[in-house]
């Protein structure tokens, strides 16, 4: 019993060889050998016949004579590689030559390997095994690969479809909270407006991670289009700012925004950038401690625009900053009030800052707290 | 702003047009609102009280807001309608303006958003004639 080698026998049983040969004799020897482990054959009598046979036989390796009239075994080689590419069955030499300069020219031809002849048969079924065995792992590799990214695709559609179908009930809650809330439909008691503002919280911040998986699942999917257009990116960070600082004031942070003497015009998403910079300003705010100010600073270069967050907060942890610009890469760091975070804003902020060319990178600060920067180049 | 005219809100989604509503009537002060669940049963209701907005969603079973456009359009062809869509489905929403949608309100934004969406459109439209 030898299972190392009956074990993929029998899988490979009924496997399809192409011998190309033009001397009958070479193609039954061959062809007798081959026989004894059930391999079904093909052949062609030279290189012309074999490229416009290959395409019917669909064959799982081919074994090329080398010295044929018309073209040789080199060519037809090549012409099998150039048409069928990465697709192409293993194709093994036969040669009477082993000149090491003929097999460095078969090898570089795209072929696999060589049979001396006269044959060894044990040799010629080993070698043969062995190439049949590694496309059998490839083609396996190629299906499972196939079958993932399908898996992929269907979580994905998933994760749109479910965060899609969430976002408007919750929209409504939080906006129906806020009717309520603002005594629209008569007045509350300070019990009954605590009650609502923690629905109006809580949907909030619902809505917040449905629209960050939805981001997610839109950009994994290849659908993130940037519609990029001429804009004042002084106005927007400062728009973003504004609107951070409602929620800052909360924890009675404050952000600070000092931007270029003169206003900083690219080319770029409005809707798109608007959200990493909001992004990367609520961050900043979450994991810094209560009571700290947040520093946005944008300058220009010739080419690019630059935008610089400092928090006051711990930093990125030693041995985390892999972590930090990945789908679900949450950090041992926690937001400072309580809030929630489900570790997808920075991936997706990388996302849409590659997709205007431009990059993203953080770094603690000597003097404690960390910087996250965007550079955005000014025309795309 | 006072706007007492009539609007028919088209949406599958029954907290969607309490929602809305409300935002309309905060916004508009005394608007009649009539409400359809579908866009057959909003077709209905504009042959029967040919209201002076539409509100339409985009996604709807029975008869999609595209088509239900589409139709209104043919009934009416100056009728005024704003679609309400939850994605910023930009080739939708684009449709929609090639068929005569004259503006469009993401439901998914802060109710700030929509009042100011539907304020802008009621300006566009109606207060425009009253000054003129």
């Amino acid at each position: 019993m030898e299972p190392s080698v009956t074990a993929p026998l029998s899988s490979l049983r009924g496997r399809k060889i192409l011998i190309v040969d033009d001397d009958r004799l070479n193609i039954r020897i061959l062809g007798g050998i081959l026989k004894t482990e059930g391999y079904v054959l093909a052949d062609a009598s030279s290189g012309e016949a074999a490229i416009k046979a290959y395409p019917e036989i669909r064959p799982d390796l081919v074994l090329l004579d080398v010295v044929m009239p018309g073209i040789n075994g080199f060519d037809t080689c090549r012409a099998l590689r150039a048409e069928h590419g990465e697709d192409c069955a293993p194709i093994i030499f036969i040669t009477a030559k082993t000149a090491s300069d003929d097999i460095v020219e078969g090898l570089s031809a795209g072929g696999l390997d060589y049979l001396p002849k006269p044959f060894q048969a044990r040799e010629v079924l080993a070698r043969i095994r062995t190439h049949l065995v590694n496309r059998q792992l490839v083609e396996q590799q190629k299906s499972l690969v196939a079958q993932l990214s399908k898996a992929n695709e269907a979580k994905n559609k998933f994760l749109g479809m479910a965060a899609h179908d969430l976002r408007n009930p919750l929209a409504s809650i939080r906006g129906l909270a806020e009717f309520l809330r603002d005594g629209v439909v008569g007045e509350l008691t300070a019990d009954q407006v605590d009650l609502v503002n923690t629905i109006h919280s809580a949907s909030q911040s619902m809505l917040v991670m449905v629209n960050e998986l939805l981001d997610v699942a839109t950009i994994e999917s290849g659908e993130l289009k940037i519609q990029v257009s001429e804009q004042n990116l002084s106005d927007l960070v400062e728009k973003s700012v504004f609107l951070a600082n409602i929620e800052a004031a909360k924890k009675k942070t404050l952000i600070e925004f000092e931007s270029a003497a003169t206003p900083v015009i690219a080319h770029l998403d409005p809707a798109k950038i608007q959200q990493v910079v909001d992004n990367l300003l609520s961050n900043a705010v979450k994991y810094s401690p209560p009571g700290s100010l947040v520093r946005a600073v944008l300058t220009c270069s010739d080419s690019a625009a630059l935008l610089a967050v400092r928090d006051q907060g711990p930093g990125i942890p030693e041995g985390e900053r892999d972590k930090l610009f990945k789908d679900f890469g949450q950090l041992s760091t926690k937001p400072t009030a309580g809030e929630k975070s489900t570790g997808l804003g920075l991936a997706i902020c990388r996302k849409i800052v590659d997709a205007h060319r431009g990059t993203i990178a953080a770094e603690n600060l000597p003097e404690g707290g960390c910087e996250f920067r965007i550079s955005l180049p000014l025309t795309t | 702003m006072n706007f007492d005219g009539t609007i028919l809100l088209i949406d599958d989604e029954a907290h969607i047009r309490k929602f809305v509503g409300l935002i309309l009537k905060q916004q508009l002060g005394n608007p009649t609102i009539l409400e359809a669940a579908n866009g057959q049963e909003g077709i209905d209701a504009y042959q029967r009280e040919s209201p002076d907005l539409v509100l339409l969603d985009i996604s709807m079973p029975v008869m999609d807001g595209l088509q239900t456009l589409r139709r209104l359009k043919e009934i009416d062809p100056d009728c005024l309608v704003v679609m309400l869509t939850s994605m910023a489905n930009r080739q939708t929403v684009e449709d929609a303006q090639v068929h005569g949608a004259v503006n469009y309100i993401r439901k998914d934004t802060p109710k700030e958003e929509i009042a100011r969406a539907i304020a802008q459109t009621v300006a566009t439209y109606f207060e425009a004639d009253a000054s003129a």
